[in-house]
């Protein structure tokens, strides 16, 4: 036999052992079987230097056909077994999607701070400034700043808690102690007008306490957001129009709001801040006590005598301040039924909001 | 305060429907609390006539009657009064009529004969009156209608919440005025001129206030030969719809002209009141040291120097404005009446009703303030009325001490400041026209108008309260809403505001859900946690806690965490990871205000979540803690942070730690001890964290500079140290550091290894007392691709130091 025979009878048998095999494996023993150092067609090739000169080259151009037709088909086979493999180990891959994922939940922000946070968002956004005061107040800063009379029912034992005063000092206006525990965040108001000139544009949040028996609608320790301007020609209608803007968007744009006179100490004129029920839209319902509307804040313009504590001249300039209750927001806000459920740290509760 | 339409009506013409009326008075501040119908509950009573009145055949006392009671058919009823007879006109309570008692009408049968309905005494209709019969009605009641609107039960409640500014609004004429003003409507102010006869009252009673300072007026008037008895009809409706309870006429009067002109009286006997100089003497005075009175509720009670009383020459005889005395109270054989109407100071009044915890009608009414020019239009009206619901007769005249009647008040109102406040323009005229229909003078002035006002409205003694009733009756609804104008303003948190915000952001980004607890602690928390406060601390006490178990302020958030832990056990829930941002307190003798420091506490039980079809539940150890506390320092951008072994009594030995900041200890972790969780009722293992946030801030640094990503791969070179179990992996990690040079990009600790405690001598892969941990190390250059050439003698040189400074060997 030629080597010209030879060699076609070995891609003959290279393309059918090709076509025979049935694995990546398989496969890569044929490419070693004739391609490979000891392959039979590599030692066919390897034999052309024995051949006459005319003969070589035609030998050798075949041999190289061969080569490149085995190679060819060696290609073919492998990425139609690759392609198999792949739809096989797919196959074997399919999971069942409905199954949980691998969760590991961010902690939750404590939804009374994320009202707190909405808020001061709007206030910032507003141009205001966020300020803090010490939660052990002195009287003179929770109530005679702030033009409560010195036997003003607020300043009772039973209804503000009083703290042991160990610097030996006397009670100036009734009672143990002039400490206490904040019953609001006004004082804060008094703190940032004693150290800050005109204009003034703050908003703090923080605790404040009071002697309630904690039960669904009440708590001791709560959280407040009280809010203050002075500057030059600051309106009522300011003050009006500032807190419809915020109402309006912590509780949604279709929701109503109303202010109702009413009397604190320390502002006057005084308001009541109402927003229309979200239930009945203001028809009156059983959420809303059947009046259409929730008292959700207190504000007015600032007395002109808190002025007169801290020195700015109620002359040349007026202002507004306004307190909220956070825990009363979120609750209104999201439903909840039982204030003390923000207090007693149920993860089952606090993982809600 | 309680106002009955029905009333009110006699004193003003409102022309609004209650929904309206209420409304408007909502929107000019005085806010309705509550609006009801009364003489509802008599539906099913009519008005009836009995037929026939036979007696029953059974039973002697009982009748059985024939009622016509409108319908066609007369029903049957038996009855057990007998104070009637057939041709009566009486109240009939029908079949499912419920009765004021409670009691329902049913269809019964009284010994052998059916009874359908029930025919009704005064007391079984709460109406008033004599209990031991029917109560029998005009014959021209018209028969069938209901009782209630034949009876003129029905009426309208409103309660309004009256705000502590507002004193003239605590009375039936004051609401009236108020809603005059509101509306428009003119009103009627209720007055009588007494029919006086007899010898002169300044003849009978003397009277001398001793301190003008809290009793600003005092008059006396004596009213003779009173009947003490019930009060007629009218007068028990108008005292119940107001919310007392008829006692007697001369005690229904008194309470009468309360409601009605907010005027308190009070009615003396006047045989019990103690003599000089031949009349009847009343001192008003402050109590002496140890002086004792029975107050009308039958206690004794120890007076205190600075209360108010009413005194005879003998002693006190009543608390001013707050509560008479037992003695002098008017009874049954009463016969002359002295009548006080006075006007007490707010602040004693209030000091004396809280101390005694005596709150009346009449004390809230002084503590807030009480008209002082009221006092003789009270007493006239009262003493009229006294003696024509009693038979008496008033003596003439009345005597009236009042040392120094008040100047009104003129304020300027200017209509420039007036609208420069509010915001709108309110013109000048509807001001002044707002402030005549509230009581007040005005006469103009150049900028405006010069104000008097009313003794009856304590509450305006500025521009700017004029202001406020100007613009509450104008309507609040009516001003443009507006933002305000001010140009210098930035809205921005600070730094440290910033950065408290990012605490919270790395705690949850670790997976600590956010609580806010209480800030109270109980006392014993100390004695719980083994705790001890800095020297010469010592916890906040408050001086009228809620309770022994929230007796002070928290000096630490551990107890409040481990109580959440346990909260949250009991009821089932055993994965609890949560972290608090709060204030703790402690002060020190000499300090008057305590100092607050801000902490971040943690607590972590359970597992990050339950077990999962592919991931077991791991549960959480000491090392998930300190993780995110990492995690937080990280975020914080605090470096140089270390961890040092310490023991704290409510941590379990071993499983604690110091956490230091540039050698500053700033707060600390640890798993808790057992008997810790025991005294909170806590199941372990809980690790919990405690950090003052101030110095973790003063120390890191939110603010990030730019490091460049590596450009060229690092060689990765791990080691197996075998050291003594004293030795820390924080001084292996040190020593590495120290001994790496510059090339040393990073190390990782991948393993430790310890031979398991039961391990046989030819098991153990290491000497006894040894363990071995596993290195990661990270070689990398900045300028180049490092080599193993490059490499090797840096790592060599490394292993050697790290092995003498800490005694270890290369595992093989
Ligand atoms: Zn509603």
């Amino acid at each position: 036999m030629g080597i010209a025979e030879e060699l076609s009878a070995l891609r003959s048998k290279a393309l059918a052992a090709v076509e025979m095999a049935d694995s990546l494996d398989t496969l890569e023993s044929v490419r070693i079987a004739y391609l490979g150092k000891k392959g039979s067609l590599t030692a066919v090739l390897r034999g052309l230097g024995a051949l006459s000169a005319e003969e070589r080259p035609v030998v050798g151009q075949l041999s190289n056909e061969v080569r490149a037709t085995v190679e060819a088909a060696l290609a073919d086979k492998r990425r139609s077994l690759q392609a198999t493999a792949r739809a096989s180990r797919i196959a074997a891959e399919v999971v069942d999607v409905t199954l949980p994922g691998r969760v590991r939940m961010p902690g939750k922000s404590h939804v009374i701070h994320q009202v707190v946070d909405e808020i001061v968002e709007t206030f910032v956004g507003l141009g205001y400034q966020v300020a803090e005061g010490p939660e052990v107040e002195l009287d003179y800063y929770n109530f005679t700043a702030l033009n409560h009379p010195p036997d003003h029912p607020a300043r009772a034992l039973q209804d503000t808690f009083y703290v042991r005063d160990l610097s030996g000092e006397r009670a100036v206006v009734e009672g143990e102690s002039d400490v206490l525990l904040r019953t609001h965040t006004s004082p804060v108001q008094v703190h940032i007008m004693e150290t800050q000139k005109p204009p003034i544009y703050v908003l703090a949040p923080g605790k404040v306490f009071r002697r309630d028996v904690a039960d669904p609608s009440h708590l001791p320790q709560f959280t407040q957001i009280e809010g203050l301007v002075v500057d030059e020609g600051i309106t009522f209608g300011d003050l009006k129009g500032t807190l419809e803007h915020f109402v309006k968007r912590m509780f949604g744009e279709d929701r109503r709001v109303r202010l109702r006179p009413h009397f604190f100490p320390f502002t006057e004129p005084s308001a009541e801040v109402d927003v229309s029920c979200g239930i009945c839209g203001g028809e009156g319902c059983r959420s809303c006590g059947g009046e259409g509307w929730l008292e959700i804040l207190g504000c007015g313009m600032v007395d002109p005598k808190v002025f007169g504590h801290v020195g700015i001249d109620p002359e040349r300039y007026t202002g507004f301040a306004f307190g909220m209750g956070a825990e009363r927001i979120a609750a209104l806000k999201y439903g909840i039924p039982d204030l003390r459920l923000f207090i007693e740290g149920d993860t089952r509760f606090l993982h809600q909001f | 305060m309680r106002v009955s339409l029905k009333w009110l009506s006699e004193l003003i013409d409102v022309d609004l429907n209650v929904a309206a009326l209420c409304d408007r008075l909502d929107m000019t501040g005085t806010k309705v609390e509550a609006v009801h119908a009364t003489g509802a509950a008599l539906d099913g009573v009519v008005v009836g006539q009995v037929l026939v009145k036979e007696p029953h055949p059974e039973a002697d006392k009982l009748s059985y009657c024939t009622v016509d009671v409108g319908t066609d058919e007369p029903c049957s009823i038996v009855c057990g009064a007998s104070n009637f007879k057939a041709g009566d006109k009486i109240p009939v309570a029908l079949i499912g009529a419920t009765l004021p008692n409670g009691m329902t009408i049913k269809r019964v049968k009284l010994r052998g004969l059916v009874s359908v309905g029930m025919m009704c005494s005064p007391t079984e209709l709460a109406v008033g009156g004599d209990a031991s019969g029917l109560l029998i009605l005009p014959g021209d009641a018209p028969v069938g209608v209901p009782f209630g609107s034949y009876y003129g039960l029905s009426d309208t409640i409103i309660e309004l919440e009256v705000t502590p500014n507002r004193p003239d609004c605590l009375s039936m004429a004051g609401v009236a005025r108020e809603i005059g003003a509101v509306t428009g409507r003119p009103f009627r102010t209720p007055a009588s001129v007494p029919d006086e006869d007899g010898t002169p009252a300044a003849d009978l009673v003397s009277v001398r206030i001793e301190d003008p300072a809290l009793c600003l007026r005092y008059t006396a008037r004596i009213i003779r030969g009173v009947k003490v008895g019930p009060s007629p009809e009218w007068l028990v409706q108008r005292i119940t719809a107001a919310g007392a309870r008829p006692i007697n006429n001369v005690v229904d009067v008194t309470n009468y002209i309360l409601y009605e002109l907010g005027q308190p009286l009070h009615a003396f006997d006047l045989a019990t009141v103690g003599m000089a100089e031949g009349k009847s003497a009343i001192i008003v005075r402050t109590a002496r040291e140890g002086e004792r009175l029975t107050t009308l509720d039958g206690q004794e009670r120890v007076l205190a120097t600075d209360t108010l009383v009413i005194a005879d020459p003998d002693g006190p005889v009543a608390l001013a404005g707050v509560m008479g005395g037992e003695a002098t109270e008017v009874s049954e054989k009463t016969v002359d009446v002295l009548l006080e109407s006075a006007c007490f100071d707010t602040s004693t009044t209030s000091r004396t009703s809280r101390r005694l915890g005596l709150i009346s009608e009449a004390s809230l009414r002084f503590e807030r303030g009480v008209d002082p020019e009221l006092a003789t239009r009270a007493a006239d009206r009262a003493a009229q009325l006294l003696a024509e619901v009693s038979g008496g007769t008033v003596a003439p005249g009345i005597v009236d001490v009042y040392p120094a009647p008040p100047v009104p008040l003129v304020l300027r109102l200017r209509g420039d400041r007036l609208r420069e406040i509010v915001g709108a323009q309110i013109a000048d005229d509807e001001a002044a026209t707002i402030l005549s229909a509230l009581g007040m003078g005005l006469v103009p002035a150049e900028d405006g108008f010069d104000v008097t006002v009313p003794t009856f409205r304590p509450d305006v003694e500025r521009e700017i309260d004029l202001i406020e009733e100007v613009v509450r009756v104008w309507g609040m609804e009516r001003v443009p809403s507006t933002f305000p104008g001010g140009r210098e303003r930035v809205g921005a948190l600070t730094i440290a505001q910033r950065r408290d915000l990012v605490v919270g952001r790395a705690l949850r980004a670790a997976g600590l859900d956010e609580h806010i607890g209480y800030a109270f602690a109980d006392p014993r928390d100390m004695e719980r946690l083994g705790w001890e406060l800095g020297p010469d601390e010592v916890p906040v006490e408050l001086i009228n806690p809620m309770s022994e178990e929230q007796a002070v302020m928290r000096w630490t958030l551990a107890a409040g965490l481990l109580r959440v832990v346990s909260h949250n056990q009991r009821r089932g829930v055993s994965d609890v990871h949560i972290y608090e941002l709060g204030n703790v307190f402690v002060t020190a003798a000499g300090r008057k205000q305590p100092k607050e420091r801000l902490m971040a506490g943690g607590v972590l039980t359970g597992a990050w979540q339950r077990p999962a079809w592919n991931e077991s539940a791991r549960p959480l150890d000491f090392f998930d803690g300190k993780g995110a506390v990492e995690v937080l320092f990280a975020e914080l951008g605090l470096d140089k942070v270390t961890f040092r072994a310490s023991e704290h009594p409510w941590l379990q030995s071993g499983r604690s730690a110091d956490v230091i900041v540039r050698g500053d200890v700033v707060g600390w972790i640890g798993e808790v001890a057992p008997q810790v969780l025991d005294a909170y009722g806590a199941t372990g293992p809980v690790t919990l964290f405690e950090l003052g946030v101030k110095p973790l801030g003063k120390a890191g640094n939110v603010e990030r500079g730019y490091a460049e990503i590596p450009r060229y791969p690092a060689v990765n070179l791990d080691i197996a140290l075998v050291v003594e179990e004293s030795v820390t992996a924080g001084q292996l990690m040190q020593a590495m550091a120290s001994a790496g040079g510059k090339l040393l990009d990073d190390v990782r600790l991948f393993d430790v290894y310890r031979d398991p405690d039961d391990a046989s001598a030819e098991q153990r892969r290491l000497p006894v007392g040894k363990k071995s941990l596993a290195f990661s190390l990270s070689y990398r250059s900045n300028e180049r691709t490092l080599t193993d050439e490059d490499v090797r003698p840096v790592h060599e040189k490394l292993v050697v130091k790290v092995c003498r400074a800490t005694g270890g060997e290369i595992r093989g």
